[in-house]
C-alpha cells in the first residue's frame, strides 16, 4: 500500500488553509481484518488523511523551517463510518503556525457530512534533514498550476 | 492563576500525574517532558498565555521551577 493519502488539492492557500479529495480506494488490503464482513477506514488513516491535507498546506509556504510533520495528535472524532470506495472531501484550517510548530483543525466529510475531525500538531525538519532533495509532485504541481492561472 | 494552577497545568502539558509535579521535579524526572513535551509547552504557552520563548529560555530549562520563573516573568502567574 502506497501512503499517499491525498488524490486532488483543489483550493490551497499556503499556511493558511486548504480543501482536498480523495477516494477511499475498494481494494484495500486491510478490509480483510477491518472488519471482516464490515469493511471501513481505520479512523487512524482517515487522521492521516487530515494530517497529509494539513500539512501540504504548511509545506506549501516553502519555509526553512522545512517539512511538516505530524508530532501529536490533539484530538480526533469519528462520527460515522468511511466505507470502501467514499469519494472524501478533506479541509484543514491553520490555526497556529509558528517557527517551530503548528495546529490544525481538520474535518473530512463524505457526501456533505463531516465524519471525522481533529485537531493536529506538527513539527518542521529542514529538507536537508529530512531527506535531502525530497520534493511533493501533488504540490509542485498543484503551485505550479496556480502560479500559471 | 497560582502556583497550584500552574503545576497542573505543566503536568498536563508533559501528560504526567499531577501528583508527580512540584516545583521541584527536575526534567529528566518528567518522562513526557522530551522533545514532543518540549513542543508542546511551546505551545501551550503560546496558545494560553501568548508567551513566545526563545531558544536560550527553552534550552536553560532544568526543573519544573524554570517555568514557573517564566510564568512569573511574563505575568501569567502571581509572584510566590
Amino acid at each position: 500500500m502506497r501512503f499517499l493519502l491525498v488524490d486532488r488539492l483543489i483550493e490551497l492557500v499556503p499556511g493558511d488553509r486548504v480543501l482536498a479529495a480523495s477516494t477511499v480506494p475498494r481494494d484495500l488490503e486491510l478490509f480483510a481484518d477491518h472488519f471482516p464482513g464490515f469493511p471501513v477506514m481505520p479512523g487512524v488513516l482517515l487522521t492521516e488523511m487530515m494530517g497529509q491535507a494539513a500539512a501540504k498546506c504548511l509545506d506549501a509556504q516553502q519555509l526553512p523551517r522545512g517539512k511538516a510533520l505530524l508530532a501529536k495528535i490533539l484530538s480526533a472524532s469519528f462520527r460515522d463510518w468511511v466505507r470502501p470506495g467514499a469519494e472524501t472531501t478533506l479541509r484543514a484550517t491553520i490555526t497556529s503556525n509558528e517557527a517551530r510548530y503548528a495546529t490544525a483543525e481538520c474535518e473530512l466529510e463524505v457526501g456533505g457530512k463531516v465524519v471525522a475531525q481533529a485537531k493536529l500538531m506538527f513539527t518542521f525538519m529542514p529538507i536537508e534533514q529530512f531527506a535531502p532533495g525530497f520534493r511533493d509532485a501533488q504540490l509542485d504541481a498543484f503551485l505550479a498550476r496556480g502560479a500559471d492561472a | 492563576m497560582n502556583t497550584q494552577q500552574a503545576l497542573e497545568w505543566i503536568a498536563e502539558v508533559f501528560e504526567e500525574p499531577a501528583a508527580r509535579v512540584t516545583a521541584s521535579t527536575e526534567r529528566k524526572a518528567i518522562a513526557g517532558w522530551d522533545s514532543l513535551g518540549t513542543l508542546s509547552l511551546i505551545a501551550g504557552l503560546d496558545e494560553k498565555f501568548d508567551i513566545h520563548l526563545n531558544e536560550q529560555e527553552i534550552e536553560a530549562m532544568a526543573q519544573v521551577d524554570d517555568i514557573l520563573k517564566v510564568l512569573r516573568r511574563h505575568g501569567a502567574l502571581a509572584e510566590a
